[in-house]
């Protein structure tokens, strides 16, 4: 017992490992003041097979670096940045969006996504990017300025993105869980635009969302139109808010869509057989500006407003589904949306999915209200004010006096 | 089996000695304090009574006009020649005090002197008469100073017991109300009352209360700490397992709800028997403020508890193992600050809590004026001053004092200190394992709290083993309209269901 007590307080030192790399009993240590926070990574096809470039930091107020390195596997350039003698060690696990070049993209995505699945390091819930025209490094090169890291504009894009409408970052999660699911997976594309600089310290270039890619593991299927992008969102529910013009008479309405509530339902025929699908969206909207002018206090004008809008987005949704349909994936996932509707009929329909999706009949109808219009027709009474009301008695009785 | 009151017999002298002036005499002799003098009974010189008491026990006032004039007077004991009769007058009332005793042995009388009595010494017939004159000199009754009350009774138990169970008894004017006293202390014979209400109070442990306070063998109970460790089940546990409390309000409330007090001669505080670890969750305000807010304020202290034990081990866990759980935004500024800071995170955390708990024992044995500059001083140098020489990161400064502050809210400071030590464990096991230490030491802490027992009743009830009811009555404070029960495991007499 003697013994004991002195050699558990020694093994309790030795615990206290945390003074000194050397005695740690837990691999996981790393010292905070060499950290290099990796925020973005890119990779590109380049010979022997990739190109890799993560962007880190070393702090709030240090300048972002990129460090790059080419390999045969992105897993094999990965390590080979992790050799390079930074002086700091790069940790991926707050990277927060992974762009990836065109060509990549074109074959190689399944090894991209196998390699965030398999690194415990990287989170699940990294945004992927495709970058169009140009290499994913030299967008996001292009994008840093001197006080202005490209990770900040690519995650003011990811903020954004979904809030205008013109797209959503899908994450390697729900990329993964799709491709699992459809065999396709919807990800979000974007380009470099060179224009003219918001402020001094800012890069040469500004980033823009392009439009979905449509992909398979090993392919892309194709890219979608920004109406098809915009018509994808709502039947997907990541849409937040847009603007829409809307012609009304003389003047151009600009609408600020707000709340859609998507509703799938599947039609079955007395065989049991799907006859079509029924798609209803319910949208509120608002009147962001008006060039022109129309009296929106007018009925028969509050209606055509709703009805343009109806249309416009009719035509997005529509344009989505008759894309897939063409293309022969289900990227909106309706066979998806319609079994959780109703999983017992659609497990019975006597055709396959894959036979029955491209000439399925859809009808969509789409149902515009136009909120907030400002035009008081009815006001509430406002209590004490009216004639003889309490107010009107005690100012008469102080008047009196 | 227990040890009624009986006054010891002082050293080297035989306790049933009979009772002489000169037997007396000797056993105070030395004694600074110790007055003996001659009185003529009805002031006849051939009747002569010694009369000996101890200076300031008793109150000297008292004695002249209760015992002296009355016994000096001649009318009063005109013709009574007989000693015997003279002694049968007094026990009879001739004196004006309301307790006279008649002792023969020489401890009984000795240990009557020691308790504030006086006594007339009648060597012819061996014999004492010994009276009740205690001095007031006493301090008295005021509000509590270390548990402040905001709206609630203010008379705090002080120093004199008598003093004590009278507060007590106003409270609780109950027939059943039973304050059995016992002997502590082998030299110093500390007096000590237990208080129950019988019939209601567990017999069982009433029982076992008495048991452990009849085996006390110090030589006197003259701090908390000697009652406390004597009577809990598992001393070694940092763990307070008997509540002590200076307001009597709450020793009170406590009784009602079927718990033993213990009353210490010379101790301004009570005891209360069993001590669970939710009673030291809660203050007697509970009971003064609205129902929701009580409850809010309960639920803030649980909050504070798991904060002060765990945000310094949690910072520790993160910062060195974990640091993926950190945000990017909150990440890049802590990665910046540390760049200055040339010391690790574990010696970084380690040094600050060890200047917290310097700072605060210093702040304490100060006092009171030059313990608050000790407290300002501290803050501005281990605060903003360590921080701009780079000595810590801002980081560490405020978790450390966000723990720190979070402690204070314990109603109870030997359970803040308690938590403050577990506190030191927790950030030892985060610095050898990171999460999975706080998880290890996290489970050693509850085993050990699980494993405890306070007089027979479970230290986690009613999160261990209780029902779900009673689960919510210790983390809720509930209407007072409502229908109260009883914590089930004191099985109290009536069933643990409160009358209203």
């Amino acid at each position: 017992m003697r013994k004991r007590v002195p050699a558990l307080g020694l093994a309790l030192c030795l615990l206290l490992s945390g003074c000194s790399r050397g005695l740690t009993i837990f691999s996981n240590y790393r010292r905070l003041e060499s950290i290099e926070l990796v925020r973005t990574v890119t990779v590109d096809t380049a010979e022997p097979g990739v190109s890799v470039a993560i962007y880190g930091t070393a702090g709030e107020k240090q300048e972002a670096r990129m460090y790059e390195k080419e390999g045969t596997s992105i897993g094999i350039a990965m390590n080979e940045l992790t050799l390079m003698p930074l002086g700091r060690e790069a940790i991926l696990s707050h990277t927060e969006n992974m762009l990836i070049g065109s060509d990549l993209a074109e074959d190689r995505l399944d090894e991209v996504l196998d390699y965030v699945e398999r690194f415990s390091e990287m989170r699940l819930d990294t945004g992927l990017l495709v970058v169009l025209d140009s290499t994913a490094r030299e967008l996001v090169s292009g994008l840093a300025g001197e006080e202005t890291p490209a990770s900040d504009v690519i995650a003011g894009l990811s903020e954004n993105i979904d809030r205008v409408g013109k797209g959503y970052i899908f994450s390697c999660r729900e990329i993964v869980s799709s491709l699992a699911q459809n065999g396709v997976a919807l990800v979000q594309c974007v380009r470099g635009v060179k224009e003219e600089k918001l402020f001094e310290k800012r890069g040469e270039m500004n980033i823009e969302p392009a439009g979905f890619a449509v992909m398979r593991p090993d392919t892309v299927v194709g890219y979608l139109t920004e109406e098809e992008t915009l018509g994808s969102m709502l039947l997907l529910g990541r849409y937040r808010s847009r603007n829409l013009d809307v012609p009304v008479e003389n003047a151009v309405l600009t609408m600020s869509v707000d709340l859609v509530t998507p509703e799938v339902k599947p039609v079955f025929a007395h065989d049991g057989s799907l006859e079509k699908v029924d798609i209803r969206l319910k949208l509120s909207s608002n009147l962001v500006s008006m060039e022109g002018l129309v009296d929106i206090r007018r009925e028969d004008v509050r209606e055509k407003v709703e009805e343009g809008l109806s249309g416009i987005v009719e035509s997005a949704v529509s344009a989505a589904v008759r894309r897939g349909q063409e293309m022969g994936v289900d990227f909106l996932d309706l066979r998806g949306i319609l079994s959780r509707r109703e999983p017992i009929k659609m497990e019975d329909i006597p055709e396959k999915w894959e036979d029955v999706f491209p000439a399925l009949p859809v009808e969509i109808r789409v149902e515009s209200v136009f909120s907030r219009t400002y035009d008081i027709i009815d006001p509430p009474e406002i209590s004490g004010r009216e004639e003889g009301g309490p107010w009107k008695k005690l100012i008469g009785s102080l008047t009196d006096n | 089996m227990l040890r009624e009151k009986k006054p010891p017999a002082p050293p080297d002298i035989a306790g049933d000695a009979p009772v002489t002036a000169a037997a007396v005499e000797a056993v105070f002799d030395g004694c600074y304090d110790f007055e003996s003098r001659e009185l003529h009974i009805g002031g006849d010189v051939g009747r002569k009574v010694r009369l000996c008491f101890i200076d300031g026990l008793v109150s000297g006032s008292d004695v002249a006009e209760q015992v002296i004039k009355p016994l000096t007077d001649p009318e009063r004991f005109a013709g009574v020649t007989d000693v015997k009769a003279v002694i049968a007058m007094l026990l009879g009332g001739s004196v004006y005090v309301y307790t006279a005793k008649s002792r023969t042995k020489l401890g009984e009388m000795a240990g009557d002197l020691l308790n504030g009595f006086c006594a007339l010494i009648f060597d012819a017939e061996r014999t004492a008469v010994t009276f009740e004159v205690k001095s007031q000199q006493r301090r008295s009754v005021e509000a509590p100073k270390e548990e402040k009350v905001v709206k609630g009774a203010k008379d705090a138990f002080v120093e004199t017991m008598k003093t004590n169970t009278t507060l007590v008894r106003r409270k609780l004017r109950n027939a059943h109300l039973k304050i059995r006293e016992f002997n502590l202390g082998e030299r110093a014979d500390t007096a000590a009352t237990l208080v129950y209400i019988e019939g209601f109070t567990n017999e069982g442990i009433v029982a076992e209360a008495s048991r452990r306070l009849s085996k006390i063998k110090v030589e006197g109970a003259l701090t908390s700490a000697v009652i406390e460790e004597n009577i809990v089940d598992n001393p070694r546990s940092p763990f307070p397992q008997v509540i002590s409390t200076e307001r009597s309000d709450k020793f009170c409330m406590n009784i009602l709800e079927g718990r033993v007090g213990i009353l210490v001669d010379g101790l301004p505080l009570g005891f209360l028997a069993p001590g669970t670890f939710s009673q030291f969750m809660k203050v007697p305000e509970d009971h003064s403020s609205h129902f929701l807010v009580a409850s809010t304020l309960t639920l803030l202290r649980y909050f504070s508890v798991a904060l002060t034990l765990l945000a310094p081990a949690f910072y520790v866990a993160v910062a060195m193992y974990h640091q993926e759980m950190i945000p990017t935004r909150l990440m890049q500024s802590m990665i910046e600050a540390k760049q200055q800071v040339p010391f690790p995170t574990a010696v970084e955390v380690l040094m600050m809590l060890l200047a917290f708990e310097i700072l605060q024992e210093a702040g304490i044995r100060m006092p009171s004026p030059i313990g608050e500059t000790v407290s300002i001083i501290g803050a501005l140098i281990v605060g903003q001053s360590a921080v701009e020489a780079s000595v810590v990161s801002p980081v560490v400064v405020v978790v450390i004092a966000l723990a720190g502050i979070a402690g204070y809210t314990m109603p109870n400071q030997d359970m803040g200190a308690a938590l403050r030590l577990c506190r030191f464990l927790l950030v030892a096991a985060a610095i050898a394992l990171g999460m999975f230490g706080i998880a290890l030491g996290c489970a050693a802490l509850l085993y050990h709290l699980a494993s405890l027992e306070s007089f027979g009743v479970p230290y986690m009830t009613p999160f261990a083993g209780g029902e779900g009811r009673h689960f919510s009555r210790a983390l809720l404070r509930h209407s007072m309209t409502d229908k109260r029960d009883r914590d089930p495991e004191l099985k109290t007499g009536d069933g643990g269901e409160a009358k209203l």
